[in-house]
């Protein structure tokens, strides 16, 4: 079946295996679809099919979703999934490569569908023109906010490999300052990405305040450079993402008064020490900083998704705490 | 004095007639008295309460309790040990001038930090008069913390601290941070800090803090009239219901209504002197202010005598 082995999948990171790297390739944010995460090497490996009419596989679709979906609602939050970003962007691809071959499309053997879709966006035939949305019904009674958070600090680490004088960075490097009384690491920054970074003499560095996880990647790889053009063997070796930092605002004021009484165990609200409500989410495990006006900060997620699956938790109970004056 | 020996769930002696009869205590005369028939159950009981009472101003020299402290029973486990008094008689002393029995230290060595924050618990307390049941209550919070060990690494004095607030919150007459912070040696960071790890430790919560919480405490120091007091009360109850002041603390809100009542009645107080008073700076003051002085007309209770009316009241 040779015709199979023309479509090559384009080299994009899922996180649904590859957790802790987070790099998402170029992410186009603003796009708050979630759906399912199709697995990476479902495309290469033929899958056998009854017949090749179009509308069976879909009905085929339809059953294997279904029965996903009862199990999704027996094991509630066992995993709520990541970026769907990079599900729509692979997808996206697979519509490319489907004109041309003009075959039948691909199953969806989402083993591990545990997101709810969202409504009123599922099309009954995947055409090339709208995005892969799966075919399942939505869980009800939630809607989607419409609002996506945004990342505003991204901190990395990354380990160059190699015993570094800081001295002789923080006097040959620019835009570094060193000063070892203070701090035992030589700051440096970057304009473009604009970062900042802290580089310590074990040869560990961390990278901060880039807004998304590939250009935090890229300001480490460039800092990286500029230590290895000042003559030290640098490596780039288990670069992580740490800490990400988003934000957004639900536009209505909220009663943090009552926020604070229906969920104690989770909330903690201080108004002589901090202005905020601090709400403590077990999972994810996010921390959330709401304000009466209605921003909202999310931070401690080690992935994209975790920021988005949160404020998508926080967005209902939010709503039920409107200020209604 | 009261003859505790609450020990109700051993069934030491009951009435033989009326074995379901609370015994009442005679404690003049040792007695157990059963309430139905009168009979005398026991007697002789032991009193476990202080011989003598101690005053404060007394002299130590002439401290005539044979049988030391009151029993502490609740708070530092066991309190069994030894002292050895100073000698009187010159054969309390060796040849070289010292005393022989010097062994008047060692009391509970394994609750010793424990009683230190007692004494630091209560030193803090009284030095802005709090009463006895806040103090108890701050006690046996630090008595759980200090078993549970989570908090180990922290000062013990900002525990304590961080309980003595606690005990003021739980016991619905809170007290502001700073005002902690200033009985304290303790920064208002490092008890908030604790506070947070405390509730997180023995997994409870607090009400949140009101207005109408301060207003007494405030307008006494200040002397302010009753009257005046309970206009502040209503025009900071009425700005929090009218959502005037969003995301203000409830101290600087309480602050400006304070303001406002006063500069309207005939006992006006500077900005600087509330500041004063509640640790609040009078900048804070003032923009808690601005933010009321809109609807100052409705925020007033209807049966204010206005000293100064509405319209002349200061625009800060």
């Amino acid at each position: 079946m040779h015709w199979r082995r023309k479509w090559q999948p384009t080299p994009v990171f899922l996180p649904g295996e590859s957790q802790g790297q987070g790099s998402l390739g170029a992410m186009t944010p603003g796009i708050p679809i979630f759906s399912p995460m199709m697995p990476y090497g479902t495309g290469l490996t033929p899958q056998p099919i009854q017949n090749t009419n179009s509308l069976s596989i879909l009905e085929e679709q339809q059953r294997q979703q279904q029965q996903q979906q009862q199990q999704q609602q027996q094991q509630q939050q066992q995993q709520q999934q990541q970026a769907a970003v990079a599900a729509v962007q692979q997808s996206t691809s697979q519509q490319a490569t489907q004109g041309p071959s003009g075959q039948t499309p691909q199953l969806f053997h989402s083993q591990t569908l545990t997101t709810a879709p969202l409504p009123g966006t599922t099309p009954l035939y995947p055409s090339p023109m709208t995005p892969m949305t799966p075919i399942t019904p939505a869980t009800p009674a939630s809607e989607s906010s419409g609002i996506v958070p945004q990342l505003q600090n991204i901190v990395s680490t990354v380990n160059l490999g190699c015993k570094l004088d800081l001295k002789t960075i923080a006097l040959r490097a620019r835009n570094a300052e060193y000063n070892p009384k203070r701090f035992a690491a030589v700051i440096m920054r970057i304009r473009e990405p604009r970062t900042t970074a802290l580089i310590f003499s074990s040869g560990k560095m961390v990278c901060t305040g880039a807004k998304s996880e590939e250009q935090s990647r890229l300001a480490a790889r460039k800092y990286a450079r500029v230590v290895q053009k000042l003559g030290f063997p640098a490596k780039f070796l288990d670069f992580k993402i740490q800490n990400m930092v988003g934000s957004c605002d639900v536009k209505f004021p909220i009663r943090l008064e009552g926020l604070v009484l229906t969920h104690q165990q989770f909330s903690s609200y201080e108004p002589e020490l901090f202005p905020g409500l601090i709400y403590r989410m077990i999972k994810p495990r996010i921390v959330l900083l709401i304000f009466v006006s209605g921003k909202v900060v999310l931070t401690g997620a080690k992935v994209r998704a975790e920021i988005y699956e949160a404020f998508e938790n926080i967005y209902p109970i939010l709503k039920g705490f409107r200020k209604t004056t | 004095m009261a003859s505790t020996s609450r020990l109700d769930a051993l069934p030491r002696v009951t009435c033989p007639n009326h074995p379901d009869a609370i015994l009442v205590e005679d404690y003049r005369a040792g007695d157990m008295i059963c309430p139905e028939c009168g009979l005398v159950v026991g007697d002789r009981v032991i009193d476990v309460g202080s011989e003598w009472r101690t005053f404060s101003n007394d002299k130590a020299t002439k401290d005539p309790s044979r049988v030391g402290d009151s029993q502490n029973p609740l708070l530092s486990d066991g309190d069994l040990s030894t002292m050895i008094g100073k000698g009187t008689g010159a054969a309390s002393f060796d040849e070289f001038g010292n005393s022989k029995y010097q062994n008047r230290r060692t009391m509970s060595s394994s609750d010793r930090a424990m009683m230190n924050a007692f004494k630091e618990i209560t030193t803090m307390a009284d030095r802005i008069n709090l009463p006895r049941n806040i103090v108890d209550r701050t006690n046996n919070l630090f008595k759980q913390v200090y078993e549970q060990k989570s908090l180990k690494g922290r000062a013990n004095d900002a525990i304590a601290s961080a309980c003595l607030y606690i005990a003021c919150r739980q016991e619905g007459v809170p007290r502001t941070f700073k005002e902690i912070c200033a009985v304290s040696r303790i920064s208002k960071k490092e008890i908030g800090r604790c506070f947070k790890l405390i509730l997180k430790a023995l997994e409870t919560s607090v009400d949140l803090i009101t207005t109408g919480d301060f207003m007494s405490r405030f307008c006494s120091n200040l002397c302010l009239p009753k009257q005046v007091q309970m206009a502040a009360t209503h025009i900071a109850r009425k700005a929090v219901e009218l959502d005037l002041v969003p995301g203000r603390s409830p101290i600087s809100v309480a602050e400006a209504a304070i303001y406002m009542a006063s500069q309207a009645s005939a006992e006006k107080r500077t900005q600087k002197e509330i500041g004063d008073i509640a640790g609040v700076a009078d900048v804070t003051i003032r923009q808690s202010y601005r933010l009321i002085y809109p609807r100052a007309p409705d925020l007033f209770p209807t049966d204010f005598k206005f000293d100064t009316p509405v319209d002349k009241l200061p625009q800060l």
